[in-house]
């Protein structure tokens, strides 16, 4: 008897505490089902799920819609419902938590290199000697400006003033400015001087003799020279804009004092914004103006053609003792050096590049010329490598700063604001 | 942007993995402001805008690396115009005829497998039609997302009146000229806001951003002032700010990209498919 009554206890039990699930499941779910309720679509839809749209085959499908009209029509659709909150976080989330350093400028009075981290908007500052070990998965910054007071976005061009240690930052895309930040700042700080420039900016350099500062702009092309130490909307004192100038999707700049050279990198993409279908696409080149071209003026030389191996050039870097243009090459992986006088369909003079140089898109480079080296940032493998001035052909750096473990490849986002699904491959394809 | 390849991850990707592979590179033609993208499954292909250039890059759908666009619509035929006011594209699933925004305040439409200086087969725009976008300023200025609902046959096209709250416009997908919309979905409940793109469910669901960043979903025959029948409020979610939106029809699931965070959230969303 004692056996049976616990039986039957324990079945008593069992569907109370089926009853009892039923109920809060429902209590859980009651806002699906009051979603399902007040649409009706997941009834009224003709076909349970379509693979995609290619798929379909448009006539059939229009049930859908003729469903939906009857629903509108008997007013029990949704047009009156309660808007639903749907607060479920992400499934899944694609980002990259190393930083991408889009840019280096190195300081041989302070012993330090500086990078531009375009990933988590920051700017981190290593010893110069920093060398990072192999077993060793990141190099640790002396300092890091970061946080939202320094209002850096989308930070790009680089550049550290040798004189007092101050460090320009371009934000090249939602801020639109110059940002200074004083030496040997660090943490959430404001920058000490902004300087509004148009939308689309790229690289920062200054001509320390005639303290000038130049600022490229992707699009409309074209060159801005400030005064240095220009801020606020002030107007800039000279633009380099125009049919003659040859300027097209502008990005690296450089300035030679000594021989009054400027020279501007052109990835080749042209239009005229206000006239329809005057697109072009034409091959990057390198032009070259003096430093007191103004307005519309056509280049004193152009280095264009095949022969240049330029791809999606960065920055650009001149070594004052020679006059020779060192240019970040990208998507090339190489640095080209290019003599100063260059003109034309013309190789470079010499070319780093290959597997033992580490070079992995770079995208910004800056030349010492008190220590004979020249650094480069590498927006694919989060680190930044130093040669020696003399190094050419698949040469080995002389010292690599890392901030991911070896091998590592960056995702290279630089903003990615929409996306597509390729069904095919199950793929997602994100641009920057 | 500085590098602005499109670069391809598997569906379950997560942080930290690197893409599957990269379009990128001189030959590729592409360049900044790809400020919407799409997949045309039905001929695998890949489309895109090239702002600066005023161009439609169409590439094959597996491209990589530094391959080239197989075709390029581009020339003064095409009547494209503007930079932001033509970085965005959109195509009809069921054909593969491409949409185009352009600065005029109109949209143009160019039949599947339209290749160089082509005239657009057909241009929809003027008072009647209510589309209105931003106004270009130096080569600034972005147009909304526009979308082809190809089970409805349908074009929603966002407007922006100077001065006025955004909308969505319900068009018959081959309206053309100064034709009026069948439905217009405005006001101050709507809460419909700006955002890069913007996606049509199967089952007739505008999935579009809303005010708050967040993501407001509306039906194609919603008509007037109608709030969202659901609201994702991304950033209150995730701290990001809403930009893209995306997609996949099969998981069930909506693809947020965000700038601001160098991210794109991937939500299950099974409401409306």
């Amino acid at each position: 008897m004692r056996a049976k009554s616990a039986g039957r206890s324990a079945i008593f039990a069992g569907i109370l505490a089926i009853a009892f699930g039923v109920f809060s499941w429902s209590l859980l779910t009651t806002p699906d089902l009051s979603v399902r309720q007040s649409t009706g679509s997941a009834r009224l839809v003709s076909i349970e799920q379509l693979p995609d749209y290619a798929d379909v085959c448009a006539p059939e499908e229009m049930s859908a819609i003729a469903a939906l009209h009857a629903e509108f029509e008997h007013n029990t659709s949704v047009y009156a419902a309660d808007t639903v909150e749907v607060n479920r976080p992400p499934v899944r989330t694609i980002r990259d938590t190393y930083p991408i350093y889009s840019s280096v400028a190195v300081d041989p009075v302070r012993n330090e290199v500086v990078l531009q981290d375009t990933n988590l908007f920051s700017i981190k500052v290593f010893n110069r000697l920093e060398n990072t070990p192999a077993n060793v998965d990141a190099s640790t910054p002396k300092r890091v400006i970061i946080g939202p007071d320094t209002k850096n976005e989308y930070n790009n061009g680089l550049y550290v003033d040798l004189a007092n240690g101050e460090t320009y930052s371009v934000a090249m895309d939602t801020a639109d400015a110059i940002f200074t930040f004083r030496a040997g700042a660090e943490g959430n700080t404001e920058p000490m001087r902004v300087l509004d420039i148009p939308h689309r900016g790229f690289q920062v350099t200054i001509d320390e003799e005639r303290q000038e500062l130049y600022s490229t702009n992707q699009y409309p092309p074209r060159l801005l020279v400030f005064r240095k130490g220009a801020s606020g909307n002030e107007k800039p004192l000279r633009v380099i804009e125009g049919q003659r100038t040859g300027l097209a999707d502008v990005h690296g700049v450089a300035v030679d004092s000594q021989r009054k050279l400027v020279f501007v990198g052109n990835w080749g993409n042209s239009s005229n914004y206000k006239v329809a279908g005057s697109g072009k696409h034409l091959p990057p080149s390198i032009t070259i103006y003096s430093t007191d071209a103004n307005g519309d003026a056509a280049p004193l030389r152009t280095i264009q053609g095949p022969k240049t191996q330029l791809n999606w050039m960065g920055a650009f870097s001149l070594d004052p003792e020679t006059g020779n243009l060192w240019v970040a090459n990208d998507v090339g992986n190489s640095i080209l050096v290019f003599r100063g006088t260059d003109n034309g369909d013309v190789a470079p003079m010499k070319v780093i590049k290959g597997e033992t140089t580490r070079l992995d898109h770079p995208a910004g480079i800056s030349i010492d010329t008190k220590n004979k080296e020249v650094w480069v940032s590498n927006m694919g493998n989060s680190s930044a490598t130093a040669y020696s001035l003399t190094a050419a052909g698949n040469a080995a750096p002389i010292r690599t700063i890392r901030s991911a473990p070896v091998g590592w490849k960056s995702l290279k986002f630089g903003k990615p604001q929409v996306v597509a699904y390729d069904s095919k491959r199950e793929e997602y394809l994100v641009p920057n | 942007m500085n590098h602005p390849q499109i670069a391809a991850f598997p569906r379950l990707a997560k942080e930290n993995q690197a893409p599957t592979r990269s379009l990128q590179g001189q030959n590729t033609l592409i360049s900044r402001t790809m400020h919407d993208i799409q997949y045309d499954s039905l001929h695998d292909e890949i489309l895109v805008n090239s702002p600066l250039t005023q161009a439609i890059l169409v590439f094959d759908g597996g491209a990589n690396g530094e391959e080239a666009p197989k075709r390029v619509i581009q020339g003064s035929k095409t009547q494209i115009l503007g930079v932001g006011a033509m970085d965005k594209v959109s195509f009809d699933p069921a054909t593969g005829d491409i949409y185009l925004a352009t600065a005029r305040h109109n949209i143009v439409v160019f039949p599947y497998g339209s290749n160089g200086d082509v005239a657009p087969v057909r241009t929809l725009g003027g008072p009647d039609t209510l589309i209105r976008f931003i106004d270009q300023t130096d080569g600034s200025g972005n147009t909304p997302p526009i979308r082809v609902d190809p089970v409805n046959n349908l074009l929603v096209v966002p407007t922006r009146p100077p001065g006025q709250i955004p909308g969505l416009l319900i068009f018959d997908k081959n309206a053309s000229g100064n034709t009026k919309p069948l439905r217009v979905i405005r006001g101050p409940k709507t809460m419909i806001a700006g955002g890069q793109q913007m996606a049509i469910s199967p089952k007739g669901y505008i999935v579009a951003g809303a005010t708050g960043n967040s993501i407001g979903v509306w039906s194609i025959l919603d008509n007037g002032d109608v709030p969202p029948k659901w609201r994702i409020p991304v950033r209150q979610i995730s701290g990001l700010n809403v930009n893209g939106i995306a997609l996949n029809h099969r998981d069930q699931e909506l693809m947020v990209p965000t700038g601001n965070g160098n991210t794109v959230m991937t939500f299950y969303f099974p409401e409306i498919f």
